[in-house]
């Protein structure tokens, strides 16, 4: 390529300078505005705040939905990729768009979904009501809202992954004589382990982050159905700044730490940086 | 193990990608399965591994209908055309992998796999590989780890899927004489699927040529190249000139029963099949020529000409010593005479796909 003219640089400076600015104004700024209000107070009102039992608990309950919400996930979206990648059947371009539909739907109208179906004069109610099984404003009913707003995020991971990769080596290990296990734990799962656990990372936050369509089924109740996006929606209601910026800055670290894995995974596998498969040098 | 295989028909919808195939492969031979892209070759190979399974026929292992047999009970081993080689394991573990998934009754020791696949790696020529990965070695280099894992479970049978097409041309030549003494040596019965008809009539002890879905000749090499049984045959093995016409009765070296009939008629003559002389001479069948493209890079001299007003030009090959003799340029005006023509009628080549002959 020659050299860039004077005009050409000029315009690639204003680019970059106008995107450098977008970026502070609109994402580092309120970033660290999160940090400094949650310090606002000094650090003894912070860790104050963070360990109180409505953060705590929220904590905790955010996390158990997630450690529940990604592992069903894993199992859906391998299932769903494998059905689509290997086998030919009739259906499967609706079964394409079926996934996708949580990420067009909006969340809240996911909640409200529901309830139609689990709520008290749901199509589900009365039976549940009569085996004493409780879903909305429950926990049951939160996992199952981040279920759905995460339902995607493996499948779709995974779906052009395996497509790239193809069955040749699963075919080899058939003819190799290996048993259709075998061949998942030996042959498959190591090739892909790489998106899955970058499909599983994204589901996670997510999971982790999801508001509309837990605030719908939780019920807010303090300390037993409030997650941590909740926490942070209701202690700011009842102007209590310094716990609601406190479990603010929880769910940053949280976006920190899943956005550091990422890269992490990205950097060593490969995965979105490189084509899964290398043509051959001859 | 021999293999018989009965009236094989194979639909992909509305596609028949196999017609009706029938052939017996002796035990310990090597056979090629040579025909264009979507002849159906793959298909047949696949069926016979059990990766396919056929809509009608049979196909008996060693005497035994195994058309529904699992893969993994049939003793195969399968060489695919881009390796598929597992690409998280190391060399020595690619051809270990079929010894460590065998049944426990079955499963050799920790020490004997080790020994096997050492043995294994050594036929190949790749001891020092053994802890690489795919990724790290050549395309000839992966293809032959896949012949030694396929190998590494002894199967009875050896299928390769155009093994060879996706190496640059000399690693492909030096691998197909390394596959015939592999063979010569482990005697294992071979099927291997090519587009190349060099490949095919340079390793094979036989080879099936097979145009949509059919069977067009069966034969050893030599027969499929001396007598190649119909246009397309002739067609597909490549660099002849294509004659149409009309046959004539005093036409001489033809095959007798087209010659009875003057009707429409092609005939079929390889570029090395003609004299060129700078005389008209007395033969009757001797054309004028005028020489358009000389090219005496090679072992042999080819010339491109226009034969009488054929649109198409003639590829004609002579030696270098006849260049000499006869001191040719381009623009010349010579005369060419066809010692072999071989003669079908126009009618037998209805189906025959141009594959640009005459060049």
């Amino acid at each position: 390529m020659n050299a860039p003219t004077l005009s050409e640089r000029i315009t690639r400076g204003a680019l970059i300078a106008a995107a450098l600015f977008s970026v502070c104004l609109f994402l580092v700024l309120p970033l660290v505005s999160v940090f400094v209000q949650a310090f606002a107070q000094g650090w003894h009102l912070y860790l104050q705040a963070v360990r109180s039992s409505d953060v705590l608990s929220a904590l905790k309950l955010t996390l158990l939905v997630t450690a529940m919400a990604v592992p069903l996930n894993v199992i859906f979206g391998i299932a769903a990729s494998w059905a689509i990648t290997r086998f030919d059947f009739y259906g499967k371009h609706i079964l394409i768009t079926l996934i996708d539909i949580p990420l067009a739907v909006s969340p809240v109208v996911a909640g409200l979904m529901y309830i139609e179906v689990f709520g008290r004069n749901g199509w589900m109610g009365p039976w549940l009501d009569a085996h004493n099984l409780h879903i909305i404003f429950a926990i049951p009913g939160i996992v199952l809202a981040t279920i759905f707003v995460t339902f995607p995020f493996v499948a779709r991971e995974l779906i052009p992954f395996m497509q790239a990769q193809g069955s040749d080596e699963e075919e080899a290990a058939v003819v190799l004589g290996a048993s259709p296990l075998a061949i998942f734990w030996r042959i498959t799962l190591p090739n892909i382990k790489w998106a899955l656990l970058y499909g599983s990372i994204l589901a996670a936050s997510r999971a982790i982050g999801e508001f509309g369509a837990v605030s719908v089924l939780s019920g807010h109740i303090r300390g037993r159905t409030t997650t941590l996006p909740l926490e942070v929606e209701m202690a700011y209601n009842e102007y209590n700044f310094t716990a609601a910026f406190a479990a603010a800055s929880l769910l940053t670290f949280a976006a920190i730490i899943t956005l550091t894995v990422k890269k992490i995974i990205e950097a060593t596998s490969g995965v979105h940086t490189r084509a899964p498969r290398e043509k051959d040098p001859a | 193990m021999s293999i018989q295989i009965e009236n094989i028909c194979k639909n992909y919808g509305a596609f028949q990608a196999l017609k009706g195939i029938s052939l017996t492969i002796e035990s310990g031979e090597l056979i090629a399965l040579l025909g264009p892209s979507g002849c159906g070759k793959t298909t047949l190979l696949r069926s016979i591994a059990g990766l396919e399974t056929p809509d009608e026929g049979a196909i008996l292992l060693h005497g035994e209908d195994s058309t529904r047999t699992n893969v993994a009970q049939r003793g195969i081993g399968f060489v695919f055309q881009h390796y598929a080689l597992f690409r998280h394991m190391t060399i020595f573990e690619n051809v270990a992998f079929g010894l460590r998934v065998q049944s426990r009754a079955e499963r050799l020791s920790r020490v004997q796999i080790r020994e096997r696949v050492n043995e294994l790696l050594h036929l190949v020529q790749l001891e020092s590989y053994a802890r690489m990965y795919p990724e790290q070695l050549s395309g000839g280099q992966r293809q032959r780890v896949a012949l030694a894992r396929a190998l590494a479970v002894r199967p009875k049978v050896l299928l390769l899927d155009e093994p060879f097409s996706a190496l640059d041309a000399k690693v492909r030549k030096d691998l197909r004489n390394w596959l015939r003494r592999i063979h010569d040596e482990l005697h294992v019965t071979t099927i291997l699927v090519t587009h190349d008809q060099e490949e095919a009539l340079e390793v094979a002890d036989r080879v099936v040529i097979l145009n949509a879905g059919r069977m067009e000749q069966v034969g050893t090499p030599q027969e499929i190249y001396s007598h190649p049984a119909s246009p397309f045959v002739y067609n597909f093995l490549g660099n002849v000139n294509l004659f149409h016409g009309r046959l004539l009765a005093d036409l001489s070296p033809v095959d007798p029963a087209a010659q009875q009939q003057a009707h429409p008629a092609i005939g079929f003559v390889r570029p090395h099949e003609f004299e060129v002389s700078r005389s008209a001479g007395t033969d009757g069948r001797t054309l004028p020529a005028t020489i358009l493209r000389l090219n005496a890079a090679g072992p042999m001299v080819r010339l491109e000409m226009t034969v009488l007003d054929a649109s198409k030009p003639v590829a004609v090959e002579i030696s270098h010593a006849r260049l000499r003799e006869l001191s040719l340029r381009e623009g010349d005006q010579v005369y060419v005479t066809p010692t072999e023509i071989r003669v079908f009628n126009s009618t037998a080549a209805d189906d025959l796909v141009d594959f640009g002959a005459g060049i």
